[in-house]
């Protein structure tokens, strides 16, 4: 994104750039008035949040961490961090070098069908694959989930280690085979280092992806295999609990995390 | 959000096996995982059901007629339609001015945290994100809250489960995504583009309605797809909003698989979804490719 | 009435001193270039005349008018840009017109206006085409027909061939002359490309680290520069530092001197005192010299040795080394010779007393 350029305005246009910045502030203002309410309610001794705030407790976070439905929660959030991750980024490495190094007719179209899932709608992706699991046996378990998992953070792995190999310098690549060394050899060696930035920011977004995943995991989860985001889900649906403001105040720091994460890897403006 | 890949055209060394060898295990998942499941999906959504749902061997279309004549499936499919058009056209409004400060903003920490903004929502789970939501608008939530303190309302509005809430959701959770693609436009007019109007006697008004907003056209189509297809198949952010009996298909599709169990008749509803959604994605896409065509020449 | 008056423009960022203290009148009709290296504040000048800055000190008079706090658009320029700036969502008809259609003149003025703009840049057949399926020269001149389309009190042009490949460049320079001269419209270009200064102007204004250096006719600028800045700017030169030796000529420093005899030089301009004579290449006069004995004493005239000699074609780019050290750079028409001179071999050069252009001595460091 060419945002770091000076977009200079017009001299005469003060008025309206003044305009234009105010407007401008107000939808951040909207965007991130969400985030400020859960933060206040999550701090909020009382269960409804006051503004202004009275005083801060950390009840809910107690809460949380007392209760045992929201610890098993956890814990398959967790494990499924654990494993989705590492395939999803091995997955979309490998995918992501094979399609920037390889030429073929119908190349595009590949590239398309590998990042299809950010916009089939996930119900549709959620009914195809309870459908299918089902099928095998898997449905409601942690392996399906996993599955569906991978499914959904695919493409953000595919997409940030590409812009990645996009601008790696090939011709190290070609002088490592010069000199003799195999294709396999080359991409250990040569490739993956220069990559890595590509790679973590998949993995980080792989991360993320699976620990907030609900769309198509409410499709695939069970009564013993309910992830954080599904729980949260239910819960909302059913009572009102301030344990989710906290909880979803953990969240929204580890998206803060994360991001600066991929800031410092790859950037931020190349991974969207 | 970008739907594509930065691939060079150029190939310096051949297609090697190993290349094709790192090619397997993605598409041998995407295949197992992604079309398979759709085959299985397209061939579920003709399976009779029985009086009890229960799967039949046999085939027909009746699922299809059911959701293309049934009034109620057809209102919801409307009204999922008419609600992401209205989202996408309210994004893409909204994400006008939020894209020019994004872009004219010369302080690097500044952009920061504009970054910080627009980009942690996409991070984090879009239930919390509607939780938000829910925390604000419910009955003893902070809006009401603070009205009532201000003396402006005695009783608690009904803010939520009702449809305007759930657009306002929307439009807040998939902002984001046409904000980036407008603000890419924007940042790639030349400098002297607006200045070439100025030198000719035109004002800030007259430059923006004439030369800069056409040319953020393919950024606002972007987005406005992204939008689009994303709020055609959202259903947890409207369920948990709206309520369950919002006219909304992916709502219904949902309540089939997950409640009624009536799968065959699900997937003939999300296939309807998907091709109806895709079908005007792809008008919109063309469209923007054509404007594309005609003004860049590629 | 000059058509542009610049009075004490003087423009900052942050620390840099962009522009310091430009005071520059420019005639009505008048075709008048900035030069200057890169970073001499031509085009932050430019941008002042054309209203994008606003000058930290002084003023702007164009036709009579104060417009040094007025934006662009409200100054009656037109502008022709590095870039050319096409919009590139419009075709050449509607880019032509886009500052007519700003006024809201009618439909058929229109169309009238905009057929003549792009009969005077003979790019008729091209109306409909857009701007992306046009050459770099068919750009410019759509640039220059939508610019003039609007009768602009002032056209500025800012480095506007700087774009063309060689040859193009030279025929643009040509249709440049030939369009503006018809139209006759008071004319500023910036340029940092002196051979197209000197070809196109009728005056020129030489900008150094923010100052107006000179402001002469291409003429006045070549022959009489005022300063070494200048003399070193505009076209090649060969500097020679002198003093007055009381006997009516100057002697020149050692390096241009043989075996301790100072060069004499004779100049028709300069009186007395510590002088830095400007030589012009092409006012030497080259000649074999077969035998070294031979040269003469004579003011104005040196032997020494050919170290480099570059054929261009229609001249010859010689480079002498004198006995003192110190080199002479001598062009001369091809048809004077019947060979190239080889490295190593001597010659004799000589001058006109008229031909020393005379520059403010400097102290030490010539």
């Amino acid at each position: 994104m060419a945002t770091d350029r000076d977009f200079t305005a017009p001299v005469s246009s003060i008025g309206w750039r003044w305009l234009g910045r105010v407007a401008g502030g107000l939808v951040y203002l909207f965007l991130i008035l969400p985030v400020l309410v859960i933060f206040l309610s999550a701090f909020s001794p009382g269960a409804y949040p006051q503004f202004p705030p009275e005083s801060v407790s950390l009840r809910w976070f107690q809460a949380f961490f007392d209760n045992r439905a929201w610890l098993k929660a956890l814990q398959v959030s967790a494990w499924l961090l654990l494993v989705v991750t590492p395939l999803t980024t091995l997955l979309g490495t490998t995918a992501a070098y094979a399609l920037a190094r390889l030429q073929f007719r119908g190349r595009d179209v590949l590239q398309a069908f590998v990042l299809s899932p950010l916009i089939i709608p996930q119900v549709v992706l959620g009914i195809a694959l309870l459908y299918v699991l089902t099928g095998m046996g898997l449905s409601g378990s942690l392996t399906g989930l996993a599955i569906g998992h991978i499914l959904v953070a695919l493409p953000y792995a595919v997409r940030t280690v590409s812009v990645s190999l996009a601008s790696m310098d090939r011709r190290l690549e070609t002088a490592s085979m010069s000199l003799g060394a195999t294709p396999a050899y080359t991409f250990r060696h040569v490739t993956l280092p220069l990559i890595k930035p590509g790679i973590v920011a998949g993995a980080v977004f792989a991360a993320v992806t699976s620990f907030g995943e609900v769309s198509v995991s409410l499709f695939l989860t069970a009564p013993g295999t309910v992830t954080m985001p599904v729980r949260i889900f239910t819960y909302i649906d059913q009572t009102f609990d301030p344990v989710v403001n906290a909880v979803s105040a953990i969240f929204i720091v580890l998206a803060v995390l994360a991001l600066v994460l991929i800031e410092r890897t790859i950037g931020l403006t190349k991974a969207m | 959000m970008n739907i594509s890949l930065p691939l060079s055209r150029v190939s310096t060394s051949g297609n090697s096996l190993f290349s094709w060898l790192l090619l397997a295990p993605g598409m041998l998942f995407l295949a197992a995982f992604l079309v398979v499941p759709g085959i299985l999906l397209i061939v579920l959504s003709l399976h009779d059901v029985d009086g009890m749902l229960m799967v039949l061997p046999t085939y027909s279309f009746s699922h299809y007629i059911e959701a293309f004549t049934s009034a109620g499936y057809i209102r919801a499919l409307g009204t999922t339609l008419w609600v992401a058009a209205l989202t996408a056209v309210l994004c893409v409004l909204l994400a006008y001015p939020a894209a020019w400060l994004l872009v004219s903003t010369r302080s690097r920490a500044w952009r920061t945290v504009l970054y910080v903004i627009l980009i942690s929502p996409l991070l984090t789970s879009v239930v919390i994100r509607t939780f938000a939501w829910i925390v604000l608008l419910a009955q003893n939530g902070l809006i009401n809250d603070v009205l009532r303190r201000l003396g402006l309302i005695d009783a608690p509005l009904a803010l939520l489960w009702n449809m305007k809430a759930v657009i306002v959701a929307y439009v807040q959770v998939m902002l984001p995504f046409a904000v980036l693609p407008l603000a890419t436009s924007l940042g790639e007019i030349p400098a002297a583009l607006p200045r070439a109007s100025q030198s000719l006697g035109a004002g800030a008004r007259h430059t923006f309605l004439h030369v800069v907003l056409p040319l953020t056209i393919p950024g606002m189509m972007s987005g406005a797809i992204i939008v689009f297809a994303l709020a055609a198949g959202s259903y947890v952010t409207p369920l948990l909003i709206g309520g369950r009996l919002q006219p909304l298909l992916p709502i219904g599709i949902y309540q089939q698989a997950l409640q009624i169990a009536n799968l065959p008749l699900a997937a003939a509803l999300s296939l309807t979804l998907l091709v109806v959604t895709a079908a005007i994605a792809g008008v919109m896409s063309y469209v923007q490719k054509r404007w594309e065509r005609r003004v860049y020449g590629h | 009435m000059s058509a542009i008056d610049i009075r004490g423009v003087a423009h900052r960022f942050g620390d840099l001193q962009a522009l310091a203290g430009v005071d520059l009148s420019i005639a009505q009709g008048e075709f008048f270039s900035l030069l200057g290296p890169s970073g001499c504040g031509k085009t932050t000048l430019l941008n002042i005349i054309a209203g994008f800055l606003a000058p930290s000190a002084g003023t702007v008079v164009v036709g009579g008018r104060d417009v040094t706090n007025l934006p662009p658009h409200r100054r009656d320029i037109g502008m022709v840009f590095q870039s050319y700036a096409l919009f590139p969502h419009l075709n050449v008809f509607d880019n032509v017109a886009y500052g007519l259609r700003v006024r809201k003149a009618k439909g058929e003025d229109v169309r009238a206006r905009v057929a003549e703009m792009l009969e005077l840049v003979r790019l008729s057949e091209l109306a409909q085409r857009m701007p992306h399926q046009l050459s770099g020269g068919q750009q410019q001149r759509v640039a220059i027909a939508r610019a003039l389309a609007i009768r602009p009190q002032v056209l500025l042009l800012d480095e506007p061939l700087s774009n063309l490949d060689a040859k193009l460049r030279k025929e643009m320079q040509t249709e440049l002359r030939r369009l503006l001269g018809n139209v006759g419209v008071t004319t500023v270009m910036v340029t940092h490309d002196q051979e197209e200064a000197l070809g196109l102007s009728d005056r020129i204004g030489i900008l150094g680290a923010g100052r107006l250096q000179q402001v002469g006719t291409p003429l006045e600028l070549y022959r009489r520069p005022v300063n070494r800045f200048v003399g070193e700017f505009v076209g090649h030169a060969n500097l020679i530092q002198a003093r007055a030796n009381g006997a009516g000529t100057f002697e020149a420093s050692a390096h241009f001197s043989r075996a301790g005899v100072p060069l004499q030089l004779a100049s028709s301009h300069a009186a007395g005192g510590d002088v830095l004579f400007l030589l012009r290449p092409e006012r030497i006069r080259l000649s074999a010299l077969s035998d070294y004995a031979q040269q003469t004493d004579a003011p104005n005239t040196v032997a020494g040795v050919v170290r480099d000699a570059s054929y261009t074609g229609a001249e010859l780019h010689v480079t002498v080394t004198l006995p003192g050290g110190g080199e002479l750079v001598v062009e001369a028409p091809e048809a004077h010779f019947t060979d190239v001179p080889q490295a190593g071999a001597p010659v004799q050069l000589a001058w006109n007393a008229d031909d020393l252009a005379v520059l403010p001595a400097e102290s030490k460091g010539a």
